[in-house]
């Protein structure tokens, strides 16, 4: 019975809320996306077995809504990916939160995003605590991102540049998340990568359905790899010069 | 979905009618010039409209908002189809007298307006050929009364032809806008033609790689990015950058790891990636078979010094008759993954692909030399589907071919992300296995399976589902087994057959229900839309048909059992119509041996041979009607069982040849077919006028649902299935039209 307790704890959660809110300035907007957030979180995510403590505490923290277009804030904490414009997504909260769990996220962690997007899973890493650096090849969505993430009081190295070639004067990291599709598995991503770490990839047919890919690179440098979940994401972008 | 709202637009003039008065239908009856211009109007307003709607498809699933566009979208494109249906029908009403002159008219001139359009857009970009079909419609308004509400719509439509008012635009979710939107991306190359509109793009930024291995640390080289209406169909690589040896590192190499491949055919061709390994693994003679001319005319320019190369032939077809049709031998066909442009041209929503058949696997290796592999990439797609049928496949193709090859000529290799079967009907050598083997270690490559491989190995890629290694152990142990394996697999992957030629669709329709019950939209991302959207469409298509003859129904109380008759008559010749008219094309298409061209000649031939029979039904008593429905059962049920099997002897034989086979087969089938609508009319035409309006809806509405309820057939069931579908409802309308005519 797994109701019961989840409508518990957003029933605390709401008189949480309330209590937060009484001593502050009422905003019955953000009361109302802080309770979509929180039930988001129980039924979608907790729901389906994401049970990484960060994971959890973060995706309840950082205000989705804010990095969604205005017109579909209503629809934010919905069970779906939503477009962010070029053709690309905010992914659906499940992946972001899913992608988060397998990297084994904790502070201090240095992890390369490549495909900021709008911002939202490096604002989930930085809640965590995690050194984050990020690539975005649209420069449109990289400024924005990077002035919506300080915005919100989130700190990450955002850099407009090619996803494909990493990071190389940060590198190496402990762990690499890529959050747009490709067809292949960059080179540099995975010489990038310190030995013990991960990275995390939806691969496949670019434009069709995806598999999230988990490399593993062992202490020797030898690299394994592990299908995850099927996912469908925004293609990878790579190789701005 | 498409032909389901141009027959709603069919439907909805026959109701409106039929819920008029006899008087203001006559009145309606002296508008036909005025229908006539505003249907020309309206085929140029439509799709300018409907671009001004902000529908993202993408978004229906949980936007509310989109559903509301969505059905604007719909009533946009039925517009024109219910104007030019109406025309028809108030020229029905206009010569009561001679129904089959009428009706074959629009027969007739339905099958050259399928040819005008083919022309059209060889002869024009895509923009303009849009107006073709607004400008016939006009003439045809100007010859039915050169008024002013004719020269009226013969302006618009000038206009339209001089500025197109409406923009192509592709949806951003496709991956020409994404590869355009990369810095320094620029258009290179870029043209249309029936068979789809060509785009080259150069970008620094554009990679395509699949499959490639982890553990290759060289040079990418500069690769053009290849598009069929907007998808991506290839890459065509600049070896003057370098780069070439990542080609060894892909999965598709695998096959020359058994040595050199003097003789190798590459099908579905594509961009030239795999034309480019063959070249770079020192292929003495390579042929490709790409079925866009432009896609291999583009690549060509783009990499003369490669896909120039005087070693590779360029054949611009279909890749089945190439290889029914060839004399030649190879050492390796490959199919590469993605690769299968059959798929792209938008005939269908449910692409039926003819490449990824048993039976196509078979003639493959039916054109091998004694040394000679046949290797096939699918993508790893998890849960895994695609790999799983092309193993059962493969082994059902090599058991037809030596029984005993299944065991010792098949290997399946996965990397991260591919799954490659390699079939050889003479068997692996152990030295070829050695070859392989080493390969595979190099490249990060697991073997799931060779000849001798006693029990599985220690892999670098760990698959949590072990289906693709059930599915191999299944298909050695022979058919039963491979069948029992098959058929309690949670997806549909027996192999696809000529019969049922979807290869890409593996959703079992009986268990989507359990999906969207249990999985808490888990489900959503690797479910097939296809499908799903075909149901949903036959549900709104059965809405929308119970309201179009409920109304009129509704209206005319007491109309008693011969309106029963009517609409059942009506009704069933709109659905045989349709099923046998999909089922002929699909397998005719195999015959005539290319998608688009060979859809549009036999739809052509199919309407003008329907007008034929529609005229020609005129001289026939109405009382006779029924002797045609009876003819056509037994015609259909003949073709259930002897077309496909005809199709298949007939495949390697010339183009003349196969060009009248087709035609001998359409002929009888379509001229009977035409003659049954206007034959049934006649019964009614003297009685009632406002019943021909209803038995009009009947006929469109019936057509509404039998657009996606074939569709499903065909999917489920396969083509013979539909033949037997379409007899089974002209059965039901001799009979219906002969208990009447021997009650009188």
């Amino acid at each position: 019975m797994r109701y019961p307790r989840h409508d518990f704890r957003v029933a605390i959660a709401l008189l949480v809320a309330g209590r937060l809110g009484a001593g502050q300035e009422p905003d019955p907007t953000e009361a109302r996306h802080r309770v979509a957030r929180l039930r988001m979180v129980e039924e979608q995510i907790a729901a389906r077995d994401v049970a990484d403590t960060a994971t959890l505490r973060a995706m309840r923290a950082v205000p989705r809504h804010r990095f969604v277009p205005a017109d579909d804030r209503g629809i934010a904490y919905g069970d779906h990916p939503l477009p962010i414009g070029f053709g690309q997504t905010i992914s659906q909260p499940y992946i972001v939160a899913y992608m988060t769990e397998v990297i084994g996220p904790r502070r201090g962690l240095k992890v390369l995003e490549v495909g900021t997007g709008s911002g939202y899973q490096a604002a989930v890493l930085a809640e965590i605590g995690c050194d984050v650096y990020t690539i975005e090849i649209f420069e449109a969505l990289a400024t924005s991102a990077r002035e919506r993430l300080r915005a919100l009081g989130y700190f990450a190295r955002v850099r407009h540049g090619d996803g494909h070639f990493g990071w190389p004067d940060a590198a190496p990291f402990d762990a690499i998340l890529v959050t747009a599709a490709a067809g292949h598995v960059s080179p540099a991503l995975v010489d990038q990568l310190r030995p013990g770490g991960r990275l995390v990839i939806p691969v496949g047919n670019v434009y069709g359905a995806q598999n999230l890919i988990l490399v593993e690179k062992g202490s020797g440098g030898a690299v394994r790899t592990r299908v995850l979940l099927p996912v469908r994401f925004v293609p990878l972008l790579s190789g701005l010069r | 979905m498409a032909i389901g709202v141009a027959m709603l637009g069919f439907g909805a003039s026959g109701t409106a009618l039929a819920l008029l008065g006899a008087e203001a239908r006559a009145r309606a009856g002296r508008r036909f010039p005025l229908v006539a211009a505003l249907a020309a109007a309206a085929l140029v307003a439509s799709p300018a409209l409907a671009h001004l709607v902000p529908l993202d498809p993408t978004q229906l699933a949980w936007d509310g908002r989109q559903w509301a566009r969505l059905g604007l979208v719909y009533l946009c494109f039925a517009l024109p189809f219910a104007l030019a249906a109406l025309g028809i029908l108030l020229a029905l009403m206009l010569e009561p007298e001679r129904p089959g002159l009428v009706y074959g008219a629009s027969f007739v001139g339905g099958g050259m307006g399928a040819s005008a359009a083919l022309a059209a857009l060889w002869l024009l970009p895509p923009g303009r050929a849009l107006a073709i079909p607004a400008l016939l419609g006009a003439l045809g308004a100007v010859a039915a009364a050169p008024d002013a509400w004719a020269a009226v719509a013969l302006g618009i439509v000038g206009l339209a032809l001089a500025r197109p008012p409406w923009r192509l635009t592709v949806t951003p979710y496709k991956g020409l806008p994404q590869v355009e939107a990369y810095p320094d991306a620029r258009r290179v190359g870029e043209r249309s033609s029936p068979v789809g509109w060509v785009v080259a793009v150069g970008a620094p930024a554009f990679r395509y790689a699949p499959g490639l291995s982890l553990d290759y640390r060289g040079a990418f080289p500069q690769q053009t990015a290849l598009f069929v209406d907007g998808e991506l169909a290839g890459a065509a690589p600049d070896p003057a950058r370098g780069g070439l040896e990542m080609l060894e590192w892909l999965p598709t190499a695998l096959p020359y790891a058994l040595g050199d491949r003097e003789r190798v055919l590459v099908l579905g061709a594509g961009g030239g990636l795999e034309v480019a390994s063959a070249v770079a693994h020192r292929a003495h003679r390579v042929t490709a078979v790409e079925l866009s001319p432009e896609l291999v005319r583009l690549a060509r320019e783009l990499s003369p010094g490669v896909l120039g190369d005087a070693r590779v032939v360029w054949i611009a077809g279909d890749a089945r008759g190439f290889v029914a049709r060839t004399h030649d031998t190879f050492d390796l066909i490959t199919l590469a993954p993605g690769a299968a442009f059959g798929t792209a041209a938008g005939m269908h929503a449910l692409s039926e692909d003819f490449l990824h058949t048993v039976e196509a696997y078979e003639a493959y290796l039916g054109r091998l030399s004694p040394r000679g592999v046949l290797a096939v990439t699918r993508w790893l797609v998890v849960p895994p589907r695609a790999s799983v049928r092309a193993v059962l496949s493969a082994a059902a193709a090599l058991r037809r071919v030596r029984p005993e090859a299944v065991r010792d000529g098949l290997v399946v290799a996965r990397s991260w992300g591919t799954v490659t079967v390699l079939a050889k009907p003479a068997g692996f050598h152990v030295a070829e296995v050695r070859a392989l083997r080493a390969w595979a270690s190099i490249r990060g490559v697991d073997l799931d399976w060779y000849p001798g491989l006693a029990r599985p190995e220690p892999g670098f890629h760990r698959l949590d589902d072990s289906a693709l290694s059930r599915a191999t152990a299944a298909a050695l142990a022979g058919p039963e087994a491979a069948a029992r394996f098959a058929a309690a697999f949670p997806f549909a992957v027996a192999p696809a057959t000529d019969a049922r030629p979807y290869p890409h669709h593996f959703v079992r329709l009986g268990s989507l229900a359990g999906w969207l019950r249990e999985s808490r939209g888990t489900w959503l991302p690797f479910a097939e839309w296809g499908p799903i959207a075909l149901v949903a469409t036959l549900v709104q298509s059965g809405l929308l048909a119970g309201l179009l003859l409920l109304a009129p129904i509704a209206a005319r109380r007491g109309a008693g059992l011969h309106s029963a008759r009517v609409v059942a008559y009506f009704g069933a010749i709109g659905f045989a119509y349709l099923a046998a008219e999909l089922a002929t094309i699909q397998q005719l298409g195999l015959l005539l041996g290319h998608p688009v061209y060979a859809v549009a000649v036999a739809l052509a031939a199919f309407l003008a041979c329907s007008g034929a029979g529609s005229m020609w039904s005129d001289r026939l008593t109405a009382a006779r009607g029924w002797t045609v429905g009876a003819g056509l059962a037994g015609l259909l049920a003949a073709a259930a069982v002897g077309l496909l099997p005809l199709v298949h002897v007939l495949e390697a034989a010339p183009l003349i040849w196969r060009g009248a086979a087709a035609v001998l087969a359409i002929g009888p089938l379509a001229f009977g077919m035409g003659a049954m609508f206007p034959v049934g009319l006649r019964t009614l035409a003297a009685d009632d006028a406002g019943r021909i309006a209803w038995a009009w809806a009947a006929n469109g509405v019936a057509s509404v649902v039998a657009a996606p309820l074939a569709a499903l057939v065909a999917l489920e069931a396969g083509s013979p299935a539909l033949l037997v579908l379409g007899g089974l409802g002209y059965g039901a309308a001799a009979t219906l039209a002969h208990v009447p005519t021997r009650a009188s």
